[in-house]
C-alpha cells in the first residue's frame, strides 16, 4: 500500500500558513488539535486558453477533526467545486491541501481514489446508488473497496442503524427517495471514515423526509465522531453546524469560526 | 485497516457479479456477435478438419493402396510392374468409356476392369449385403445408375461391345470411388481380361491402365513415387499416393477452405465491430455507476478489473454458445458437401479447430473491447457533478486512450500469428487481414469526414433538420460507429447478392449454346465413312466433326539444345497445367475450328517437312516458349520432338475439341490411334425416338465405340456447381447474419442516445411525425452515403471471391444487387424508426418519468 505523508509532514506548511496570516500561535506545533482538512491558497481553473474559467480563487481553510461545517453560497459560488477538490474528485490547479492526514497535491486520480477509501464518505444530492445492486450490496461495495472484511454483516448492521434493516434486498428503484438517501448515508458511514461530506443531501427530498435524513446524518455522525462538511442552501440546516462558511464567486467571504478559533486557540 | 492498492480479483469479481444481470442485459449484442463469429469459425474449422482427417485417415482405402501408377493407352511394362512389386502385392486394371446394352436399351458407362487382387484395401459391398472383390470373367457389378438406365437387375444379361455378361450384383459401396474422379457415366466393374475380350483395348483406344501397390511393410509412399518417377522419367506415369488419394476433392477443399477462412474472419471482424459497439454502449450506460464507484474509492485499475470480468464472462458465454452451435451445424454442413467429400454426417469434435475458433473470438473481443474499457478506466468521478451541467452529452465515446494500445497491439499480434500459423491458407488470411485493417481505417476516416462536413455545413432553418445535422457531429455522436457498422453490414448484403447472382449466371452460362449433342470416343479412322453414313441416315442434317485422339505427356520444352526437362522442374509454373501428366494430343492439316493463330505460321496441307507443333498461347506464355523452340513428348512410351511453328488463341467456351498441342500430321499420324467425334443433331432429330434409334444403331455397328450424351454430362456438372454454390452461399450467409446483428446493435445504441432529445422535443411541442422525420433524416442521410460505399466495397469483395478464389466469371445481376442493397437500407430505416414508436405513442409526461 502506498504511504501517504502524515500530519507531521504537514506541520511545517501549517506553520508557514500561520505566519503568512500573521497569526502567532502561543502553543508549540505538537499541541495542535488533530486536523481533518487544511487548505492554503487553493485554486481551481477549468477549461483551457480563452475558454478557461477560474472556479476557486485562493481558498484558505482549516477544519479540525470532529467539527461540523456548513458551506453556504448561491449557485455558481464554487461550493460543489470546493467539495470536489476537498474529496479528491477534482485536482486543484494550485495551492496546498491536506485531507485526513494525506497530502492531496500532486496525487493522480488513482492515488486520490485510494486516499478516499475508508477515510472519506460522500453523500450526494441525487443519491447515486448503483442501480444494479441491492441496498445491502451498495453498502457492501464501499466496505469491500476499503478492504474491510466481513462486509455483509457490517453493511447489514449499518442499514439496520439507518432504519432499513427490512429493505436489504431491495433495489434502488424499489425504494423511495428518502430511503435511497438513507442507503447513501449508510454507504458513506459504513467504513467509519473520519471525514464525511454531504452535497445538498436534502435537495431532492420533500421537507419532512429531508428533515428525517438530516436527523439521521447528524445522529450517526455523532456516534462515529466524524468531521462533517455539508454543502447547503438551507440556512436552517446550516444553523445546526458548529461552523458556517459562506462562499461567493470562488472565494470564502465569511467564516463563523475563523482560523484561530478553529484551532482551539 | 489495510487498504489494498488495487482491488483483489476476488473482491472485483463479487462487485462485478452484483452488477451483471443474469440475463446479460446490455451485453447481448456482444454475446450475439461472438456467437456468430466463433460459431462460423468452429463450424468451418471442424468441417475442414473432418474432411482432411477423412482424406488422410482413409487415403489408403480411397486410393485402394499406398501408391497408384496410371498410364494411357497401354499396359505397364514388365519393368514398371517389377519396380512396384518389390513393395508388396499389386493390383492391375483398366478404366475406359464403353457402351453397355440390355436388349434395345444402350447406356454409356464408365468401365472399370479389375484383377483378382482388387481391392487391395477394403471390400466392395453389394446391395444384397455381400462383400466381394473382382467379378468373375463373365460377370459384371453394375452401379445403381447403370442398372437403372438399362432396366436390369442382378441375374439379368447385358452385352459389352457384343460380349455377353451377367449382372452379378448391384454396387452399394465401392471402396475406391473417390479416387476415380469425375465419371462420364455410371460405373460398371468387370474382370481384368474383359476389355481385351471385348476388343476395347485395341491399339489407339482411349483407356487408362492402373496399377496399385499396397506396401507389405509400412512405407513412405512419397519416396516410392519419387523412386518410380526417377526410374521411368519418360514413361508418362501419373503417380498418386495415399496422402493425395483424391486430388479433385482436395483441390475443391483447398478453395472452399480458403473461402471459408475468409468468411469466418469476415464474420469475426464484423462481430468485432459489434463487440466494440456493444461494449461501449454497455459501459456508456453504466457511466453513472463507474463514477459512483470512483467516488467510493475505486481506482481506474479497479474499474478495469470489474468491467473486464463482466465483459469476459459475457464473451465466454458467447464463445461457448458459438462453439456448441458450430459443432451442432456439422451434420447440416456435411449434407451440403458429403456426397463430394469423405466425411461422415455425424457430430465431429475437433479440439484444435474449436480451440482456434475460441481463441480467435476471445482475441477479437479483447481487441475491440479494450478501447471502451480503457475509456471507462479513465472516466472521471467528477462526471457525477459535471453531468448537471453537461447533461446526457457526457459520454465514454471519445478517442480511445493510450491505455488501450497495449492490449490492442497484443491482441492484433496474436490474431495475425494465429491466422498465419494456424490457417490452412496463410497467404489468403494475410491478404484478408491487411485488407480488413485498411477497410476499418477507411470507414473510420469516412466517419471523421462525415462529422467534419456536418459540422461545417450551413445550419438549416428548420429546427428538425438542424438537429438531425447536429446529431451527426455533436459531442458523443455515434456517427463513427454507425458508419463502420452500416458500412460493413450493408457491404455484407451487397457481397451476398453479388456472389449469389454471379454464381447463378455462371451456372446458366455453363450450358453452352453451341454444345454438340454427343461425344464419340474410340472410333477407328477407317470406320469414319460408315459412322457418318449411319448417323446421317438416322438423323439427317446432323453435323459430325472427328479429330485424331492421342494421349501423351510433355517431357521437355525450350530452345533446341537447351530444353527444360519437366522431370527436373522443382514446381510446375502457374497456368502450366498441361505439363502435369498425360494430355490429349491431336494432329491436323487445318487450324481447328474456333482457334486463331496469334504468332508464327500454320503448316500447309500435306506438309512433309520436319515435325511441327502449334501451342496454346496462354500455355506458351506460362512456360516461356518462343516460335522456333523445340517440344518433346512421350507417346506410348516413345519420345517425339517437334518445332513450335505457331501459337493459337483457343475459344475454350465452344465446348468442342480443344487441344493445347496440335501437331502437323506427319508428326503423329503413324502412331496407333483412334478418332474422337462430336455429333450435333439437327433440331428435327432431337426427339427421344430418333435419338434412341441412332444410339442403338451405333452400338450395334460400332460395338467398341463409346457414345456419351452431353446433356446428362452437363446436368451432372451443373449439379456439382449447384452443390458448390449452396455451400458458398451458406457460408457467406453467416457474414450477413453477423452484419445484421452489428447493424441493429449500432442503431439501437444510437437510438438510445436520442431518447432524451426526443422526449424534450415532445415536451416542447414536436409532433410524432416530426420526430419520425428527424430520425428519418439522420439515419437516411447516413445510410444513403454508406449505400454507395457498400456498393463499391461489397462488389469489390464479391469480385475477389468469384474471380480470384473460385475462378468463375464476374456476372452479377446489378438490378438484383441494387434491390438487395435497397432492402438493407429499408431494414436500417425500419429498425431506426420502429424502436421509437413505443416512445412516440407515450404521453410526454409518462416518457419523462421513464427516463
Amino acid at each position: 500500500m502506498r504511504k501517504f505523508p502524515i500530519a507531521a509532514n504537514f506541520l511545517p506548511r501549517l506553520s508557514q500558513l500561520c505566519h503568512s496570516r500573521a497569526v502567532t500561535s502561543p502553543t508549540p506545533a505538537a499541541s495542535f488539535p488533530p486536523l481533518a482538512l487544511a487548505a492554503r491558497d487553493l485554486t481551481l481553473n477549468l477549461g483551457q486558453g480563452s475558454g478557461a474559467v477560474a472556479i476557486l480563487k485562493g481558498i484558505d481553510l482549516i477544519v479540525p477533526q470532529g467539527q461540523t461545517v456548513a458551506l453556504l453560497g448561491p449557485s455558481g459560488s464554487g461550493k460543489s467545486s470546493l467539495m470536489a477538490v476537498l474529496t479528491g474528485l477534482e485536482r486543484a490547479s494550485s495551492g496546498t491541501l491536506l485531507v485526513a492526514g494525506a497530502d492531496f497535491i500532486g496525487l493522480d486520480e488513482d492515488a486520490l481514489a485510494r486516499a478516499r477509501r475508508g477515510r472519506i464518505g460522500v453523500v450526494l444530492q441525487s443519491f447515486h446508488l448503483l442501480p444494479t445492486m441491492t441496498a445491502l450490496e451498495n453498502v457492501m461495495t464501499a466496505l469491500e473497496l476499503a478492504g474491510i472484511s466481513d462486509a455483509p454483516a457490517l453493511a447489514a448492521a449499518e442499514l439496520g442503524a439507518v432504519g432499513l434493516g427490512h429493505r436489504l434486498t431491495h433495489y434502488p428503484a424499489q425504494l423511495s427517495g428518502g430511503e435511497q438517501q438513507r442507503v447513501a448515508v449508510a454507504r458513506a458511514l459504513a467504513p467509519r471514515p473520519p471525514l464525511l461530506f454531504a452535497d445538498e443531501p436534502t435537495g431532492n427530498l420533500d421537507a419532512a423526509t429531508g428533515l428525517g435524513v438530516v436527523e439521521l446524518l447528524f445522529a450517526r455522525r455523532a456516534e462515529t465522531a466524524a468531521t462533517l462538511v455539508i454543502i447547503t442552501h438551507d440556512a436552517a440546516l446550516a444553523d445546526r453546524c458548529e461552523r458556517v462558511i459562506t462562499l461567493m464567486d470562488g472565494r470564502i467571504v465569511s467564516d463563523s469560526l475563523p482560523l484561530v478559533s478553529s484551532l482551539g486557540a | 485497516m489495510t487498504v489494498p492498492a488495487t482491488l483483489p480479483w476476488s473482491s472485483a469479481w463479487r462487485i462485478s457479479r452484483r452488477e451483471l444481470s443474469a440475463r446479460f442485459r446490455g451485453l447481448r449484442l456482444l454475446i450475439a456477435c461472438l456467437f456468430l463469429g466463433v460459431g462460423a469459425l468452429a463450424a468451418i474449422g471442424s468441417l475442414t478438419g473432418a474432411i482432411q482427417h477423412g482424406l488422410t485417415a482413409r487415403g489408403r482405402s480411397i486410393l485402394g493402396g499406398d501408391v497408384e501408377a496410371v498410364v494411357w493407352q497401354r499396359g505397364l511394362s514388365p519393368a514398371e510392374r517389377a519396380a512396384l512389386r518389390i513393395y508388396g502385392p499389386v493390383s492391375t486394371g483398366t478404366r475406359m468409356q464403353a457402351m453397355l446394352s440390355a436388349g434395345d436399351t444402350t447406356a454409356p458407362v464408365e468401365l472399370k476392369a479389375v484383377d483378382a487382387g482388387w481391392p487391395l484395401v477394403g471390400r466392395l459391398r453389394l446391395a444384397d449385403g455381400r462383400m466381394v472383390g473382382a467379378p468373375s470373367a463373365n460377370q459384371a457389378w453394375l452401379s445403381d445408375g447403370a442398372a437403372g438406365r438399362l432396366g436390369v437387375k442382378s441375374g439379368d444379361n447385358v452385352t459389352l461391345a457384343g460380349l455377353p455378361l451377367r449382372v452379378g450384383g448391384i454396387i452399394a459401396d465401392e471402396p475406391d470411388r473417390l479416387s476415380e474422379g469425375f465419371a462420364l457415366g455410371p460405373t460398371v466393374i468387370v474382370a481384368a481380361q474383359t476389355p481385351d475380350r471385348a476388343g476395347l483395348t485395341a491399339p489407339g483406344a482411349m483407356y487408362r491402365s492402373k496399377v496399385r501397390v499396397a506396401c507389405a511393410r509400412p512405407c513412405d509412399a512419397a519416396a516410392v513415387a519419387a523412386s518410380l518417377q526417377a526410374q521411368f522419367p519418360a514413361a508418362g506415369l501419373e503417380i498418386r499416393t495415399r496422402d493425395k488419394a483424391a486430388p479433385g476433392p482436395a483441390n475443391f477443399i483447398a478453395r472452399l477452405g480458403d473461402f471459408m477462412v475468409l468468411v469466418g474472419l469476415a464474420a469475426l471482424l464484423i462481430a468485432g465491430i459489434g463487440i466494440g459497439g456493444g461494449t461501449a454502449s454497455y459501459l456508456d450506460a453504466r457511466r453513472g455507476g463507474i463514477a459512483t464507484l470512483k467516488v467510493l474509492g475505486a481506482t481506474g485499475d479497479d474499474i478495469a478489473r470489474i468491467y473486464l470480468l463482466q465483459i469476459g464472462i459475457a464473451a465466454l458465454v458467447g464463445a461457448a454458445a458459438g462453439l456448441v452451435a458450430g459443432v451442432a451445424a456439422m451434420p447440416l454442413l456435411a449434407r451440403f458437401v458429403g456426397t463430394l467429400l469423405p466425411i461422415d454426417g455425424g457430430l465431429v469434435l475437433d479440439p484444435a479447430a474449436l480451440a482456434r475458433a475460441a481463441a480467435y473470438g476471445l482475441l477479437v473481443a479483447l481487441v475491440f473491447a479494450a478501447p471502451p474499457l480503457a475509456a471507462a478506466r479513465a472516466f472521471p468521478a467528477m462526471a457525477l457533478f459535471r453531468a448537471r451541467v453537461e447533461g446526457a452529452r457526457l459520454t465514454l465515446l471519445k478517442a480511445p486512450p493510450l491505455a488501450a494500445l497495449l492490449p490492442v497491439t497484443l491482441g492484433v499480434g496474436a490474431i495475425v500469428a494465429l491466422a498465419l500459423l494456424g490457417s490452412p491458407a496463410p497467404g489468403t488470411a494475410a491478404i484478408f487481414l491487411g485488407g480488413a485493417a485498411g477497410l476499418v481505417a477507411l470507414l473510420g476516416a469516412l466517419g471523421w469526414v462525415i462529422r467534419q462536413v456536418a459540422a461545417h455545413l450551413p445550419r438549416p432553418r428548420g429546427p428538425l433538420l438542424r438537429m438531425a445535422l447536429a446529431n451527426l457531429h455533436c459531442p458523443g455522436a455515434h456517427t463513427g460507429r454507425l458508419v463502420t457498422a452500416l458500412g460493413f453490414g450493408l457491404s455484407a448484403f451487397v457481397l451476398l447478392a453479388v456472389v449469389q447472382t454471379s454464381l447463378s449466371a455462371n451456372i446458366a452460362a455453363r450450358v453452352p449454346s453451341r454444345a454438340p449433342d454427343y461425344f464419340v470416343l474410340d472410333l477407328a479412322p477407317e470406320l469414319l465413312p460408315a459412322f457418318t453414313a449411319l448417323v446421317q441416315a438416322a438423323a439427317p442434317a446432323s453435323r459430325i466433326r472427328a479429330v485424331p485422339a492421342l494421349r501423351g505427356a510433355i517431357l521437355a520444352y525450350g530452345p533446341a539444345g537447351h530444353q527444360t526437362r519437366v522431370a527436373d522442374l522443382a514446381a510446375i509454373p502457374d497456368n502450366a497445367w498441361a505439363l502435369k501428366g498425360e494430355r490429349g494430343l491431336t494432329y491436323s492439316d487445318d487450324i481447328p475450328e474456333g482457334n486463331a493463330v496469334t504468332a508464327g505460321h500454320w503448316w500447309p496441307h500435306n506438309y512433309n517437312g520436319p515435325p511441327l507443333v502449334s501451342v496454346d498461347q496462354k500455355f506458351a506464355a506460362a512456360v516461356g516458349l518462343h516460335i522456333g523452340d523445340r517440344l518433346t513428348i512421350g507417346l506410348l512410351g516413345v519420345e517425339r520432338s517437334a518445332t513450335v511453328a505457331a501459337f493459337r488463341r483457343i475459344d475454350w467456351d465452344s465446348f468442342g475439341f480443344n487441344y493445347v498441342l496440335v501437331f502437323s500430321p506427319n508428326t503423329l499420324a503413324d502412331a496407333p490411334h483412334k478418332l474422337a467425334a462430336t455429333i450435333a443433331l439437327a433440331p428435327a432429330a432431337r426427339t427421344g425416338s430418333r435419338k434412341g434409334a441412332m444410339l442403338r444403331g451405333l452400338t450395334r455397328a460400332f460395338p467398341t465405340t463409346s457414345v456419351i450424351e452431353v446433356g446428362s454430362l452437363l446436368r451432372q456438372a451443373n449439379a456439382l456447381l449447384d452443390q458448390m454454390s449452396t455451400a458458398i452461399l451458406a457460408a457467406a450467409s453467416v457474414a450477413v447474419l453477423a452484419g445484421i446483428a452489428v447493424l441493429l446493435g449500432a442503431i439501437a445504441a444510437a437510438r438510445a442516445n436520442r431518447l432524451y432529445d426526443n422526449v424534450i422535443l415532445r415536451v416542447l411541442g414536436a409532433s410524432r411525425w416530426q420526430l419520425l422525420a428527424l430520425q428519418l433524416a439522420e439515419f437516411g442521410a447516413l445510410a444513403l452515403v454508406l449505400a454507395g460505399v457498400a456498393l463499391a466495397l461489397g462488389s469489390g469483395l464479391g469480385w475477389l471471391v468469384i474471380v480470384q478464389l473460385f475462378a468463375f466469371d464476374f456476372l452479377p445481376d446489378w438490378p438484383r444487387v441494387l434491390a438487395v442493397l435497397g432492402s438493407g437500407l429499408l431494414l436500417v430505416l425500419l429498425f431506426a424508426l420502429g424502436g421509437s414508436l413505443s416512445l412516440l405513442r407515450a404521453r410526454p409526461a409518462e416518457a419523462l418519468r421513464e427516463l
